[in-house]
């Protein structure tokens, strides 16, 4: 006779529960759960399908110069809709932000999970979580009235000590140096630092302490442990925090509206000239005034930052869910 | 990991609290050293921009405030009117009514997918998890274009409804997540004992799970109520703005906090700055409230469950 265990059991009654055996309710039940998960591609495509069928004319009579050309005229002859510069200086803000994002968010998380007792550890965690409830529209308003006077001193400062560097420098004439793609990769560095630190804090957290412990045994500092033993195991689920944060800078509108001089005049690297540009806050910036013919324009653009952050954000879940397995 | 090089090196420096701050001597000590100073400071810069954003909201923001700041509307008001008249009343209620309308769409749906992620068997789990996580990084702005696309394509008017349409999409990920979340850590011994008990899924789900994950739940909605109560690209992009108090959301303007402190602040002269600031001020407390509420339930539920495994 065949010894009888619990194990193979219980495995079977798990396989049992889902399918087959199922009353109605539970049809009912499963029926609207799995429906309202559909909903979620659906929701997916149908913004595609209906940003695609009011863009498709602007995109089909503009061609592809729509997307590198630097022209935005709307006259009664003709109309030419290009996004060249928008698109180009919503990356470079974007880069810019998260050039500054990531150290900061990675010296926040190496503090509250190593450093900080346990109560200020949790105290701290907090208030980066608040920072990234905060209203973009009250980052802008600050952004704008408070935290520009001070940038402005920054730049003003880069300017002169570094001015001989390519990227510090400015045209000639340039006099005040707000409203910099410099100042709005400043406030979208604040809007993703704790989408980063988060991310970070959650795997420097899990992180095996064994390991540590081991490389200090081994005699390693505390540095040589971050530098060897945490940097190279968890930089693969940073860099999946850095691109969540990535889509964010991109998407970002209102906040940079108000930081920013929107110029068609491209801003290749001078990052201290107050000229640049950035894709979403082109939509709000020309939306008011906006004919038939450029609104069609501007959900061009529209659809070109959705397909960029949906791509952006696949990969970066793909590889933060990678990086955290204990969330599974 | 086989490159830390291996030095001899006095014991006495175990990885603990008690001996963190003594070992910065010596050269090995100053590369420690610099590593946690220097993260203290990049730390200390993020946290100076936090208050440096509170403080000014609150401190400019208070200088706004009065009694009637809270409660009139904005009508007969001008961008140059002194902050004697005039509040933002009507854009508190206007927020409250989208932002529950959104909810109303996107608390069961959420929910739902919660459900479907953590207590079914299907194989498209991984592929659902995946699109709602990718709508989390939605642009606002797209939302809104999105919502706005529809209005054209249904010839309707702008009205208090498309913006809470434009809501629901940004709020929707949030609420699965953080409910998913909660439904995760009811023990699944609960369920399968109701199940044993020969109860059918879905009572098992409203009689022992969601009882079980009530906090968590209230809190997926707090945390989805908080992200979506100061966004302002989609209100601006889907309904018009209005100075007098409109309740209802299928005609009209509706006035919200967000398109007040955008429309304010577009005016610049200082007076509207001013408004500007007190309706941010309004809008953070709100959103300080929703965002403290839903930690202290989470707090409470971990400490019960720590008690309870004691």
């Amino acid at each position: 006779m065949p010894e009888i265990t619990d194990k193979p059991k219980a495995v079977q009654v798990r396989r049992t529960l889902g399918k087959g055996v199922l009353n109605r309710g539970d049809r009912l039940f499963f029926g609207i759960t799995s429906a309202a998960s559909y909903f979620a591609f659906i929701l997916v495509g149908l913004i595609l399908v209906f940003l695609v069928a009011q863009a498709w004319p602007a995109l089909q009579e503009q061609g592809f110069a729509f997307v590198y050309g630097d022209k935005w005229e709307v006259t009664e002859e003709k109309t030419i809709l290009q996004i060249g510069p928008m698109l180009y200086g919503s990356v470079l803000i974007a880069l810019l932000g998260v050039l500054l994002a990531t150290p900061l968010a990675v010296a926040t998380a190496y503090m509250i999970v190593f450093i900080l007792p346990k109560g200020l550890a949790k105290l701290s965690t907090n208030l980066i979580d608040l920072l990234a409830a905060l209203p973009s529209v009250i980052i802008g308003l600050w952004g704008v009235l408070v935290f520009t006077p001070i940038a402005q001193g920054w730049a003003e400062f880069l300017h002169q000590y570094l001015g001989w560097i390519p990227i510090f420098a400015t045209d000639k004439g340039t006099t005040s140096l707000n409203s910099s793609p410099f100042i709005a990769g400043w406030i979208v560095a604040v809007m993703i630092v704790p989408i980063i630190t988060s991310v970070t804090r959650e795997i420097f957290s899990q992180f095996d302490r064994e390991l540590i412990n081991g490389a200090l045994a081994l005699g390693a500092t505390r540095w040589t442990v971050f530098r060897r033993v945490i940097l190279p195991t968890t930089s693969g689920g940073i860099t999946g925090g850095v691109l969540l944060g990535l889509g964010r800078a991109i998407g970002e509108t209102v906040a940079i509206y108000y930081v920013l001089q929107l110029s068609m005049n491209i801003n290749l690297f001078q990052i201290l000239e107050p000229r640049g540009g950035a894709i979403a806050s082109w939509i709000l910036s020309r939306f008011g005034e906006a004919t038939d013919k450029e609104f069609q324009g501007l959900m061009a653009a529209g659809l070109v930052i959705f397909i960029t952050t949906l791509v952006i954000n696949l990969i970066a879940n793909v590889i933060v869910n990678r990086a955290q397995p204990w969330r599974k | 990991m086989e490159k830390v090089v291996p030095q001899p090196r006095p014991a006495k420096q175990p990885w603990n609290k008690t001996s963190k701050f003594a070992s910065f001597s010596g050269r090995r000590g100053t590369a420690d050293a610099v590593l946690v100073l220097g993260s203290l400071l990049l730390a200390a810069v993020v946290f100076s921009l936090l208050l440096s954003v509170l403080w000014s909201v609150i401190s400019t923001g208070s200088a706004a405030m009065s009694p009637q700041f809270l409660y009139q509307n904005n009508r007969y008001i001008s961008t140059t009117t002194s902050l004697d008249y005039g509040g933002v009343g009507h854009a508190i209620l206007g927020t409250l009514e989208l932002v529950l309308i959104a909810t109303a769409l996107a608390l069961p749906l959420g929910l739902a997918i919660a459900v479907y992620l953590t207590q079914s068997q299907s194989k498209l789990r991984n592929m659902v998890r995946a699109i709602t996580q990718a709508l989390a990084g939605l642009p606002s702005v797209v939302s809104g274009l999105f919502v706005l696309s529809i209005i054209s394509f249904l010839g309707a008017q702008k009205s208090g409804i498309y913006g809470a349409v434009a809501l629901f999409p940004l709020m929707l990920p949030t609420v699965a997540r953080v409910a998913e979340e909660a439904l995760r850590l009811v023990p699944t011994d609960l369920r399968l004992a109701a199940l044993g008990l020969g109860a059918p899924n879905y009572r098992a789900f409203f009689q022992v799970i969601l009882p079980a994950a009530k906090t968590g739940i209230i809190t997926a909605l707090l945390l989805g109520l908080a992200r979506v109560v100061g966004e302002t690209a989609p209100l601006i992009l889907t309904i018009q703005a209005n100075n007098g108090t409109n309740l209802n959301p299928f005609d009209g303007g509706v006035a919200t906090l967000p398109t007040y402190i955008y429309g304010f602040i577009s005016a610049g002269y200082a007076s509207s700055i001013s408004r500007a600031w007190g309706a941010s001020l309004v809008l953070l407390i709100i959103v300080g409230i929703l965002f403290v509420t839903a930690r202290l339930l989470t707090g409470d539920k971990k400490k019960k469950k720590s008690k309870a495994s004691k």
